[in-house]
């Protein structure tokens, strides 16, 4: 298709009237679309090992109880084992003397089995991550809606309240805010998804404002169709597509700023695993057990590997504008 | 804490600075706690080198005391001059081997040597403080050649800085205690059972073993081995994992409960790694229901909170401040302590008060030895380790030592060819007063630029002569007079006499005082070691 590079204002190109489908109704939804957008995916390298890598991590979250040797707060220095403390990592594959007990990533600072916390620790930042994300598009896209469709002084002030927040470098935000809520799991997913918010609502509210003009909308409005209706039954359905790659690119975000808060000592309390709060336990040993910053460290880094990859070709699957510009 | 603008207010402001004369001549200042709550009786100059304490009651550890670097002589004009509070703090004058060049805040504090100091001069032309709360930071720094000497080596990095022939390591000796503090007045902490439970349940060895670095040794008593008084045939919980669970079930608890643990993230040589130690006493615990919830505090709000008997359960230790049982039993357990530990326990109040005001030291140690049977009997608190803890220098440096006292003596280090000498220690001074501070990393920048009226021996607990050649007490240990020496220069050329002396003992004494103020005011050292205050402050 031809592009005009200069008119990107979604107001100016009717752009979802311009594809094949037609009249884009629930076409997110729709099966045919939604095999044509995992083929897109599939298609780039980096759509295909950003879903491996999605994949293995929701995996290995899943199955953290099947994969994990130990209980992740297990102190494994009893006196009838004869197991130091920040011990090395000792695979028997790799030519660990097999007379050694095997912990694939050492054990921590507190003998516990790095292994086992790294990967309960995937299955918290992935559910804190999801939360958060669900939170904010929940509210964003109420919010968008609201004042993108009905406007006037309420778009204005809810827009406002929303730059302000934008305003905020996002995880100096989520510090204050857990600094008035308290320290926690629950109040650091309280704050990342509250400072998450605007980007969703503004989302939203750009596609609504696009929406309001297109025929078949002021197609409904002309036969009488209740402004309820048009808005749940044709003006929500459409704003999903951009509302999927924004929330897969914002998963990684919030993911990375759980990790960051716990980091910082104002996520989760010990002994519970945590990405961030193991990297912050263990960054005063980092030249004696390198092990214990490196393996959290490298599964943060995958997990924004894995969604930033995921989210890009998303994009380019499902938004006309963008695709096959590779 | 005290209301010290009401306190001023309302009684009449002493003339000058000097109230030694008119606080001995008001009679008998030991009856009346409200008009003098501390053990001294008058503070005087017999004649320009010479001064004289008179005590209310018999006081063993005198010497030991005023050795102490919060009782540093500052020049009685000095003193006026600043109004107890303000220059004073940040621009010391004292007779030590340095005097302070610049204090670069948030940087680095430099001192210059003195080149009037009446003792042996210092080695190195220049000392340079600087600091980091991080041991991996303090160490690169050592390895990196910016620093020659570090305190608190991390207990990780032993073996590392050990085997590297560059450097060597001082070890200090463990003269401080950890413990697990309850108030008693809180539930479930109120039930003797559950504390000693607690305290048969915490397998100490392992803590140490662990989290400790080398020369740390696992408690038996709240006293450390170093201290007179340590009972060493003494061992007051041993672990019984059985016995603790059958007192859980006594104690209505069977299946278990949920407490807070409180501590503050600082590393202290009694206790080295905050977090993995709490994490380990949390999972140690678990074993007979003890759930635990840990809550990190600020600092200063954590101390705020523990002395205010706010905690039901916290993590808190004491190092030794002069070698005495006073200064751990007193200050902990005695009628005048804080509420940290509740409301306290009459029988070991009584023993404390016997054990202070007995010269004999065999029967000062019989008394020692019932103090630490009703500690464990009471259980206030489960003592769980003595920390060792370690200054590492370059190989070069010479006179390198760690002082059990954590006061290194940098006027006796120094390598060859090299003008400056570059100590990184855990943080920054609050202040440099040290009348009012507490914190051990101003006390020892303090000590390289003022002296007391004795001194301990470098890398040692003995009291040695300092500003005072020789003093002598009269047989009920109640009068001390102290022999100044003679020709001995403050760092702004001013004589020291025993005006000095008297008023830098007064100031701190009197309440009432105009320059009693200091950075808080508190004086915490003065009133936790002699007892209280003249003109004590009403208690808000």
């Amino acid at each position: 298709m031809s592009l005009d590079p200069g008119a990107e204002t979604p107001a100016e190109i009717p752009h979802e009237a311009v594809t094949a489908a037609g009249a884009p109704q629930r076409s997110a939804a729709s099966g045919g679309r939604g095999r044509d957008i995992w083929r897109s995916v599939l298609r780039s390298w980096s759509g295909r090992l950003g879903l491996v890598l999605a994949v293995f991590l929701v995996g290995v979250a899943v199955l953290a109880p099947v994969i994990a040797p130990y209980p992740p707060t297990k102190v494994l220095l009893d006196s009838s084992r004869n197991e130091r403390k920040l011990e090395q990592p000792c695979v028997h594959l790799l030519g660990c003397d097999s007379g050694e007990v095997q912990h694939v990533m050492g054990l921590d600072e507190n003998g516990r089995d790095e292994f086992s916390r790294v990967v309960y620790g995937t299955r918290l930042s992935l559910l804190a991550g999801a939360a958060a994300v669900i939170l904010s598009v929940v509210v964003g896209t109420i919010l968008g809606l609201i004042s993108g469709f009905y406007g006037k002084w309420l778009d204005n002030v809810l827009m406002r309240i929303m730059d302000i927040i934008l305003s905020f470098p996002s995880l100096l935000l989520a510090i204050l805010i857990v600094t008035v809520l308290g320290k926690g799991l629950i109040n650091s997913i309280l704050a990342i998804a509250i400072v998450g918010v605007p980007t969703y609502a503004r989302v939203v509210r750009a596609q609504v404002l696009s929406l309001k003009e297109q025929d078949f909308v002021t197609a409904d409005v002309a036969l009488g169709v209740p402004r309820g209706r048009i808005l749940r039954h044709r003006i929500f359905p459409n704003t999903l597509t951009p509302l999927i790659v924004q929330s897969t690119l914002g998963f990684a975000t919030a993911v990375l700023e759980i990790a960051g808060l716990g980091f910082l000592g104002l996520g989760v309390t010990p002994p519970t695993a945590e990405w961030g709060t193991m990297i912050a336990a263990a960054r005063g040993l980092i030249f004696n057990s390198p092990h214990l910053v490196f393996f959290p460290g490298a599964m943060i880094f995958l997990n924004v590997i894995a969604f930033n990859l995921l989210g890009d070709a998303l994009r380019d699957a499902l938004d006309p504008r963008t695709a096959g510009r590779d | 804490m005290v209301a010290m603008g009401t306190a001023s207010a309302t009684t009449p402001p002493t003339s000058g600075g000097t109230t030694a004369g008119t606080a001995a001549a008001t009679g008998d200042l030991c009856a009346d706690k409200a008009k003098n709550s501390s053990n001294i009786k008058a503070i005087e100059a017999v004649d320009a080198s010479t001064v004289k304490f008179t005590l209310c009651g018999p006081d063993v550890a005198f010497p030991a005391k005023v050795a102490f670097s919060a009782f540093q002589i500052a020049p009685s004009e000095y003193l006026k001059s600043t109004g107890g509070t303000g220059d004073l703090l940040e621009k010391p004058v004292g007779t030590g081997p340095y005097v302070l060049k610049a204090w670069e805040k948030g940087s680095q504090i430099v001192l210059e040597r003195n080149d009037n100091y009446w003792g042996t001069k210092a080695l190195s032309k220049t000392v340079v403080f600087k600091w980091n709360g991080e041991s991996a930071q303090r160490l690169v720094e050592l390895q990196s050649g910016n620093a020659d000497g570090i305190d608190n080596l991390g207990t990780d990095d032993f073996a590392t800085v050990e085997a590297d022939k560059n450097f060597q390591v001082k070890p200090r000796d463990a003269l401080n205690v950890f413990y697990v503090g309850f108030n008693v007045d809180m539930a479930p902490f109120d039930k003797p059972e559950v504390r000693k439970a607690i305290a048969l349940t915490l397998d100490r060895q392992r803590l140490v073993d662990n989290f400790y670095p080398k020369g740390s040794v696992a408690a038996t008593q709240f006293l450390p081995p170093g201290i007179p008084g340590f009972d060493k045939g003494f061992t007051d919980f041993t672990k019984n994992v059985d016995e603790a669970k059958k007192l859980m079930e006594q104690a209505g608890l069977k299946d278990g409960v949920d407490v807070t643990l409180s501590y503050r993230d600082v590393q202290r040589g009694y206790l080295p790694q905050p977090t993995p130690i709490a994490t380990d006493i949390q999972a140690q615990l678990a074993e007979i229901g003890i759930r635990i919830k840990l809550d990190v505090q600020e600092s200063g709000t954590f101390l705020d909170n523990a002395n205010a008997g706010k905690l039901p359960f916290y993590l808190l230790g004491w190092g030794a401040d002069y070698p005495d049982p006073t200064n751990f039993f007193d200050y902990h357990f005695g009628a005048g302590a804080s509420p940290q530990f509740g409301k306290g326990f009459d029988d070991l109040h009584a023993k404390i008060q016997e054990a202070a005001q007995t010269a004999d030291p065999a029967a000062r140690a019989k008394l020692y030895q019932d103090v630490n049977a009703l500690l464990a009997e009471h259980v206030p608190m489960v003592p769980v380790a003595y920390g060792g803890s370690a200054v590492a220098y370059k190989a070069a440096v010479k006179g390198a030592h760690a002082s059990p006292l954590s006061n290194e003596n940098l006027s006796v280090m120094g390598i060859d060819g090299q003008d400056q000498f570059v100590f990184v220690q855990n943080g920054e001074p609050s202040g440099l007063y040290c009348a009012d501070e507490t914190d051990g990393e101003a006390l020892r920048v303090c000590e390289q630029i003022g002296e007391s009226l004795l001194a301990y021996e470098v890398g040692g607990t003995k009291v040695v002569p300092s500003l005072a050649e020789s003093f002598e007490s009269n047989d009920a240990l109640t009068e001390w007079t102290f022999h100044l020496r003679k020709g001995v220069k403050f760092s702004d050329g001013s004589d020291l006499d025993a005006t000095d002396v008297v008023d830098s003992f007064t100031v701190q004494w009197d309440a009432a005082s105009p320059l009693h103020k200091g950075r808080t005011g508190d004086f915490t050292y003065f009133s936790a070691l002699f007892g209280g205050f003249l003109n004590p402050p009403a208690k808000s």
